[in-house]
């Protein structure tokens, strides 16, 4: 089974840099699962994804998110089935991550199904302002944030704990 | 997880576009503000840092045009080296160039404007989509548009090494050339390439030209500003996208300006507003007098229409031809239906095909001459390209060594942002009528407005949802009436 682990993100954005920073340190944890391959760093969105996605049978994505009355360190787990009711038209440069997918398949790439496209998203404060460190308040959640989302990544890809 | 989550995403505080329209007492609009989004920090982010290392660094500026960032820092960067630059690399950087407009033109065109045209502008949201343009014009179609955007981030990768995050431009020219095997390679997809945007070109004139309401909508409805043009040209004014003066002029097509990008300080000028963060250039010459149009305004647009606009001719025979024939079909040079946007990026495109058959033909391009080691700090550059969404301005300085001392920035969007809050309130006037509710049809018209200049948001972030929420506030009296939100 091809696995891609892909993180998204802004490097230089404060807290948008959350999912990159986590797809290195897992990557680090995830060497040698076998059929893995890392992209820790992605910053292009719509049709594009049609591209990184295609070929693999599962997708671990780590991203940043703003939710209604989300809290700085919150992280939320979910599937790409969960995005299908955001398939409207609304970006104003390209489409959004579920008509990506829902056009990838249409036009026949081989993309995975959306049960395997797994997000792991991170609630994040300041995602506007240019740095290279995290908001004070997502550092301080950082290493809990880190610990779980392994553990779920780890069960997921059946690896074992990291030694 | 035994908790079910439910993701509704709203957005940071000013990380959304708002429009907020102010209602008069008869329920006619009185007034609208159109606020958009800014990344913070950037200029001084940059400071202190090696100047030479800034091309690498604004790619993560703009995740839409990032290779319009690194063109116009890597020239910022040559003038603090004194301009010392290899002419191979200034067709190299060309070449690169041009593929990248197209990439960036397909989507805007196929996935954000021919879902108002081919599904129809008051259409089914669930359906007003890419998605529903494929259901109508046919998964060929579809394909043929994922193929030629992959194309051109082929022709991106092979030349530039990177496609997103480039660290190809380096003080004095480029870190690798084409070789002779790369070119063979991107032979083929130019070919395709420039079939495609003909084939683009014939089907905006079936599908939209070949329907009276949307001319009528494109040349007679509210989308229309009388302001100034702004635009690169070379030394025949026509359209340059890399590289030329920047050639101002009126709408009725007199010259306001033609400047080097050095001389831009003389001629651009930024006024605030205390409702946005976001500034609004002017014409420095003529002073700000506010958001009004006319002939004497100092509101200027930078936009695709608006290079062709300023232009005199196209520096290509194809897309002479289509420049002319837009000209001729809309009736009027300079144009001031801003609709027509959609119809110049694909003029555009053919003359982005046209130079990627130039390079590719030219003996030269897989030569090895590709850089010159500067040998002096002169302190002080200015870039100019023309992003896809408007002329694009760098302005660095550095100290002796080399560090950076100072960053200015005028992003493309920056420019238009004046224009896009008049022609927001334009078309709210006249379609929120007095005594109707407006609609999401209405939404839809309002959003056309500003979706005509492709304007660029906050960019640079790629937060879920990955895509840039709008909320429409309808206030009444003062006070709030209705709402619309999309994304939020």
């Amino acid at each position: 089974m091809r696995t891609l682990l892909l993180g998204m993100g802004n490097p230089i954005l404060t807290d948008d840099s959350v999912g990159v920073r986590l797809a290195r340190d897992l990557a680090r944890d995830l060497e040698g699962v076998p059929g893995l391959e890392v992209v820790p760093e992605c910053s292009v969105g719509g049709l594009n994804l049609i591209e990184v996605l295609s070929g693999y049978d599962r997708v671990l994505i780590f991203d940043s998110v703003r939710t209604r009355g989300g809290r700085p360190g919150d992280w939320y787990r979910f599937t790409a089935g969960s995005l299908r009711e955001t398939r409207n038209l609304r970006n104003v440069h390209d489409v959004n991550f579920a008509t990506a997918l829902a056009l990838g398949r249409r036009l026949g790439h081989p993309l995975p199904p959306d049960e395997e496209i797994h997000v792991f998203a991170v609630e994040v404060e300041d995602d506007a302002t240019f740095g290279e460190r995290l908001s004070p308040a997502l550092e301080e959640a950082y290493p809990e944030i880190l610990g779980e989302v392994r553990r779920d990544a780890l069960a997921l890809l059946g690896a074992g704990p990291p030694s | 997880m035994a908790k079910k989550i439910s993701i509704d995403p709203i957005t940071r505080l000013e990380g959304h576009g708002k429009i907020a329209i102010f209602l008069d007492d008869a329920g006619g609009v009185e007034d609208c503000y159109f606020q958009i989004p800014e990344l913070r920090g950037f200029e001084r982010f940059v400071v202190g840092r090696p100047i030479e290392e800034l091309p690498r660094i604004v790619t993560r500026i703009c995740g839409v045009c990032p290779a319009s960032h690194h063109m116009a820092s890597a020239k910022a960067v040559d003038g603090c080296f004194g301009h010392q630059i290899a002419p191979l690399a200034l067709k190299l950087r060309d070449l690169y160039y041009h593929a990248h407009y197209i990439h960036s033109h397909i989507a805007h065109f196929y996935a954000l404007a021919a879902p108002d045209f081919v599904c129809g502008p008051d259409s089914d949201p669930a359906t007003r989509n890419v998605l529903g343009v494929v259901a109508k014009v046919g998964l060929e179609i579809g394909g043929a548009v994922v193929r030629a955007r992959a194309q051109a981030q082929k022709i991106q990768q092979i030349v530039g090494g990177r496609t997103t995050h480039l660290v190809w431009c380096l003080p004095g020219g480029v870190s690798k050339g084409i070789k002779k095997e790369e070119l063979d390679a991107i032979r083929p997809m130019v070919d395709e390439l420039y079939d495609f945007t003909q084939f683009s070109l014939k089907l905006f004139k079936d599908v939209v030209l070949g329907n009276p309401a949307y001319v009528d909508l494109i040349l007679n409805g509210p989308y229309t500003l009388d302001v100034q043009q702004m635009g690169l040209v070379d030394e025949n004014n026509a359209p340059n996208f890399y590289d030329g003066k920047v050639r101002v002029v009126d709408f009725q097509g007199n010259e306001i300006c033609k400047y080097a990008p050095e001389e831009y300080t003389q001629n651009v000028a930024e006024h605030v507003e205390p409702w946005t963060y976001l500034k609004f250039p002017y014409l420095k010459k003529r002073g700000w007098k506010g958001f009004v149009e006319g002939i004497d305004s100092s509101i200027y647009c930078a936009t695709p229409l608006a290079r062709l606009n300023v232009a005199d001719r196209m520096a290509t025979p194809a897309a002479q031809e289509a420049y002319e024939e837009m000209f001729s079909t809309l009736g009027q040079k300079p144009c001031r239906a801003l609709l027509a946007q959609h119809w110049a990026r694909l003029v555009e495109m053919v003359f982005d095909a046209e130079m990627l058959r130039k390079y590719r033909d030219d003996p030269e391009i897989t030569g090895d001459a590709f850089r010159v080691v500067p040998d002096r700090i002169t302190g002080e550059g200015v870039g100019i390209v023309e992003a896809m969404r408007g002329t694009l301005t760098h302005h660095y300085t550095c100290d002796e060594k080399g560090v950076c001392t100072s960053a200015n920035l005028i992003v493309g969007t920056t420019n238009n942002n004046a224009a896009i809050h008049m022609v927001t309130k334009k078309v709210a006037k006249a379609m929120i009528r007095p005594g109707a509710e407006p609609t999401q049809g209405i939404l839809n018209m309002i959003e056309m407005a500003f979706r005509a200049f492709d304007p660029c948001f906050s960019c640079a972030t790629h937060s879920l949802p990955g895509q840039m929420p709008l909320e429409v506030r309808i206030f009444k009296a003062g006070e709030p009436h209705r709402e619309f939100r999309r994304g939020c």
